[in-house]
């Protein structure tokens, strides 16, 4: 296929296919290095937190949460949906990126669909604990049980648990199909016996065949034309558990796209927070190069642009509509006991990102790096304006009310930054983090040498 | 590929004259005969929005592909740029309207004398001046962006100059935030003010996405147009497959945001926003729900399969049906505020409806012929040109 | 077990070209194998479009049906109960987990017949004759078992003249 010589090369450096396939498992080989036994012993700590913070909420119940009458609900949907919005960016870029046939894809995707895996077992985790009983965890499923009792279809709660169950489920399928073939070269490299047995199961026995491999690029296709509208609707359906209520600040028609605009904008933030340490800490930078960080960092202004005009959309119609309940909420969140949220928030999501027009700055690792973890923090601070100031103060001035998290609900967030982190450095020692066979495919037409031949 | 110019035949001028002649004609039918400034105000309004959402969505598929750097549809880019010219004649029809008399058939606002507690508070919004502000504000955006990329666009056939093409990419940015905001406003201020107490945040963008759908099945239409007169011989099976995959992707999109809409304000029940789906589903039951066949069924079945995307025989029907079907979006979204249940679709409609597409085919094809129908110094030119892909 | 001829290339266009050769004098490859889908690769061996997307559509319109009708089932035949004042027979309430439960269906059943048709699996047991054919090599499989001896050596004789390397029995 002709490529246009005033593109960019995706891969950098003079790599013949054996050489791909040996740069991209040399993090797998060997001892695991200094730093990541570090990484590890860090996030082995949070986790720890964790397990301390479900502890007291199991033993002790929900009464160690900050919460009361007016705020039922704060600490843990603020963590469920930004958890669940950093699992957007793995299924956008490996699903709609392929349908747009974004070929800088492929260095990304393998690493991007962990991460979305791992966030949303993050995210699952907080529904869970707080019913208090997670031994009775199962009743959100329906099935005919003695009770004669179905669960309710009319609960956006209801829809998220089949939305998060399918998410997570076609995500895993999507994942782990791209996964073989890569799964088999590193059994075919494999040098001790016990090796090859554990990837040679898990390879389930692919060998490679052209009528296999056709097959296989039509399923992923169709994978992601399905994976494409799920990301969507996974979002979409986080956002009806608030706008499908009667409370100001969560009742809007905009929350469906503008929710999922704002998970893929987190997404890519972290997303790119990760990989910008793991492509030096793995020596990955000819394929993870500048020019795939500057692509993410458009999407990055594309969507962050979308939440800030979906913010202001919300802030007008607030005025617009007449009802002096919006009007208060709204009006409350910028100047309200949590302004200093609404303001972080505001300030990380729809200023820092706009620097990203400057083309210095979107090229440049240090200001994205940092930039990322603005936007990080800043989508954490959206869902908890979104959830706590909403809530706070609404109809009736005499259950207004305040909320602080205590220390059980700060070490639950924290032990799920453990959980993520902890998984993320397994996956890296334990499957490719690039996906081989993508990256061979497109390295004759966007290989810096080949490219270079081709045109001479 | 001999036939890069565009001949602008007689018999096209010839035909575009006769429908804006059964436009004017039905025009003064609706005038003499009777049928009330309101519906004839109406028709104007929701003729001249839909085909100058067909323009933008042109200019729009030029600039987000120039900032997105993709390749293929170079070959098909003057199709979107002859479009946007319909911009300015969209806002000369526009401020026809408002100046002759429209907006006080149209807006229940701009009786000041009158007004209830609700839209007494809204006065520093809906108020004429700062709309007619407003309105100017959106067109000089409008034109001028859109002479800009044009402009570009021809500088960079020239000999396919970098620096062009990079400035190709700065104008179509500046041109998408523009319209990203403009796109959004100008839709609240020329519909949805027209049920002025009524509001819901998602409908800037439910405008879009219908504009979206309408102006992809155009494009397809006017491509096929052009195969059959001979051009465009270039374009082979897999542009066409791509544009039908936006259609099909854009049907969908529109369904999705239509449903986010009504299904939420369905659920939360509170009767300030219910009351808009009230009278549709009450005095426009069929159009309601024919809305939802054309646009979102008949695409969403049809185009499923990757040859049907591929053959205009089953594409370019397609086409027509959601064309039709937005128009008939645009329909149940202006007529039901403005007209109420006395609102039908008659000689007005269908032949205002020949008269504006005869407007806009005049002034596509007209300015077709001004440049080569194929920038062939587009540096992605061979790219487009040998295209073609497993998917 | 059965024997094969096998013969593989460095680079994916020599590949192509050696396939279509080779099949132009009626030599039709039992495998090729590739680190990495080629494309034009399917037209130069013959290949047919894949059928699994009708697996996906027939799995979709199963899960939704069964998603929409079991809601509507529960809601009005086996628990009716007022939510909220809403219908029993609540369509646009129905619409989310019938929509996950197609695109689950839909996955699902696919990637299932994917694997039953390819005869890939947990555990499976497949041939691997060349490991280096998921690293960097291009390999042709030709069925060897009721060859007699012109025909294997004129089979070799088009490999090598194909441009192949390594032309070797193996099984």
């Amino acid at each position: 296929m002709y490529v246009s010589p005033i593109r960019e090369p995706l891969i950098k450096g003079n790599k013949d296919y054996s050489q791909v396939t040996r740069d991209i498992m040399a993090p797998m080989a060997g001892k695991p290095s200094k730093y990541w036994y570090m990484g590890m012993a860090l996030a082995g700590a949070a986790a720890l937190m964790g397990a301390w913070a479900s502890y007291e909420t199991v033993f002790n119940g929900i009464g160690t949460w900050g919460l009361n009458k007016t705020i039922g609900w704060a600490w843990d949907i603020t963590n469920f949906v930004w958890w669940v919005g950093i699992g957007h960016a793995g299924t956008f870029i490996s699903a709609i990126l392929l349908l747009f046939r974004q070929k800088w894809r492929t260095s990304i995707n393998r690493s991007a669909e962990a991460m979305t895996l791992i966030a949303i077992a993050c995210a699952g985790f907080f529904p869970l604990i707080h019913m208090g009983r997670l031994l009775l965890g199962f009743f959100i499923f329906p099935y005919p049980n003695t009770r004669d009792l179905w669960v309710n279809f009319n609960s956006p709660l209801l829809w998220d648990v089949f939305a998060i169950t399918t998410y997570f489920l076609v995500s895993l399928v999507f994942w782990y199909v791209g996964l073989i073939p890569d799964i088999g070269t590193v059994r075919d490299k494999a040098k001790n016996k016990i090796r090859k047995a554990i990837y040679g199961f898990l390879s389930f026995g692919w060998t490679g065949s052209a009528r296999h491999w056709s097959r296989h690029e039509t399923i992923s296709l169709v994978l992601a034309g399905l994976a494409a509208p799920l990301v969507l609707s996974v979002h979409t359906i986080v956002s009806f558990d608030f706008a499908t209520s009667v409370i100001p600040g969560w009742h809007t028609t905009i929350f469906p796209p503008y929710f999922v605009s704002g998970a893929i904008f987190s997404g890519f933030a972290m997303v790119l927070t990760l990989l910008i340490v793991a492509r030096k800490a793995l020596n990955l930078e000819d394929y993870i190069t500048i020019n795939h960080i500057e692509s993410m960092n458009k999407i990055i202004i594309l969507t962050g642009s979308i939440v800030g005009i979906a913010y202001l959309t919300e802030f007008f119609i607030a005025w617009y509509s007449g009802v002096e309940y919006e009007q208060y909420a709204f009006f409350n969140r910028a100047f309200g006991p949590y302004a200093w949220a609404y303001w972080i928030m505001m300030t990380c999501n729809v200023i820092t990102p706009q620097l990203f027009w400057f083309k210095k700055i979107r090229t440049s690792l240090i200001a994205t790096f940092i930039i990322s973890i603005f936007v990080n923090i800043g989508m954490w601070f959206e869902r908890f304006v979104i959830v706590v100031t909403s809530l706070h103060r609404d109809y009736l001035p005499s259950s207004w009310s305040m909320y602080k998290p205590t220390l059980v609900e700060v070490g639950l967030y924290i032990g799920t930054l453990g959980l993520f982190f902890t998984l993320f450095l397994l996956f890296i020692r334990v499957f490719p983090v690039i996906a081989i066979a993508e990256v061979k495919s497109v390295l004759k037409s966007s290989g810096e040498h080949q490219k270079h031949a081709h045109h001479e | 590929m001999d036939n890069n110019t565009f001949i602008l035949s007689k018999k096209v001028i010839n035909i575009s004259l006769i429908m804006i002649a059964i436009g004017l004609i039905s025009l003064a039918y609706g005038y003499f005969g009777g049928l009330g400034a309101g519906r004839i105000a109406a028709n104007i309004l929701m003729n001249t929005f839909y085909f100058l959402g067909i323009a933008l969505i042109g200019l729009f598929f030029v600039a987000v592909h120039a900032i997105a750097e993709s390749g293929w549809q170079v070959s098909v880019q003057r199709i979107g740029e002859a479009m946007s010219r319909f911009i300015p004649v969209g806002g000369i029809l526009l401020l026809a309207l408002f100046s002759l008399g429209g907006l006080s058939s149209l807006y229940e606002w701009t009786h000041t004398e009158h007004l209830d507690a609700i839209l007494l508070k809204k006065v520093g919004y809906l108020n004429v001046p700062f709309f007619m502000i407003r309105f100017f504000i959106y067109f000089a955006g409008w034109i001028i962006l859109a002479w800009l990329i044009r402009k570009t666009s021809l500088k960079l056939d020239v000999d396919g100059d970098k620096f062009y093409f990079n400035r190709l990419r700065t104008v179509s940015a500046i041109f998408i935030v523009f319209y990203a905001v403009t796109s959004v406003t100008s839709s609240f201020d020329w519909l949805m003010s027209i049920d002025a107490h009524w509001f819901s945040t998602l409908y800037g963008w439910y405008v879009f996405s219908s504009m979206l759908a309408s102006g992809t099945a155009v494009i397809i239409i006017l491509l096929y147009v052009l195969k059959r007169m001979g051009y465009m011989t270039h374009v082979n099976a897999e542009h066409v497959h791509d544009l039908g995959k936006y259609l099909f992707g854009f049907s969908i999109f529109w369904a999705y945001l239509w449903f986010s809409q009504y299904m939420l304000i369905w659920y939360a029940n509170i009767p300030e926003e219910t009351v808009y789906f009230y009278t549709r589903l009450k005095y426009f039951n069929t159009i309601f729900f024919l809305n939802l066949v054309l646009n979102l069924a008949v695409p969403l079945l049809v185009l499923m399969t990757r040859n049907s995307k591929r053959m205009f025989a089953v594409l370019l029907p397609v086409s027509a049906v959601v064309f039709i079907g937005h128009w008939i979006d645009m329909y149940q979204i202006v007529m039901p505020g403005v007209v109420g249940k006395e609102a039908g679709i008659g000689l007005l409609e269908i032949g205002l409806t020949v008269g504006y597409a005869g407007l806009f085919i005049l002034v596509f094809f007209h300015s077709l012929s001004k440049a080569p129908l194929v920038p062939k110094n587009h540096p992605y030119f061979k790219e487009s040109i040998e295209y073609h892909t497993n998917y | 077990m059965s024997k094969f001829i096998s013969a593989y290339y460095h680079d994916e266009e020599d590949l192509i070209k050696g396939v279509r050769q080779i099949r132009n004098q009626g030599i039709e490859p039992a495998d090729v194998r590739t680190p990495f889908p080629v494309h034009g690769l399917d037209k130069a061996m013959g290949m047919k479009r894949s059928r699994l997307t009708r697996v996906a559509f027939a799995g979709g319109a199963i899960g939704g049906l069964i998603g929409f009708f079991f809601q509507a089932w529960v809601f009005t035949v086996a628990y009716p109960i007022n939510f909220g004042g809403k219908p029993f027979f609540a369509v646009p309430s129905f619409m989310p987990v019938t929509f996950e439960m197609t695109v689950l269906f839909a996955a699902f059943s696919m990637v299932i017949a994917f694997f039953i048709h390819n005869k890939l699996g947990p555990g499976a047991k497949t041939i691997i004759y060349d490991e280096q054919v998921t690293d960097d090599r291009f390999q042709i499989l030709i069925e060897a078992d009721d060859l007699d001896e012109p025909e294997q050596q004129r089979i070799e004789k088009a490999l090598k003249e194909a441009g192949a390397q390594g032309i070797q029995l193996t099984s």
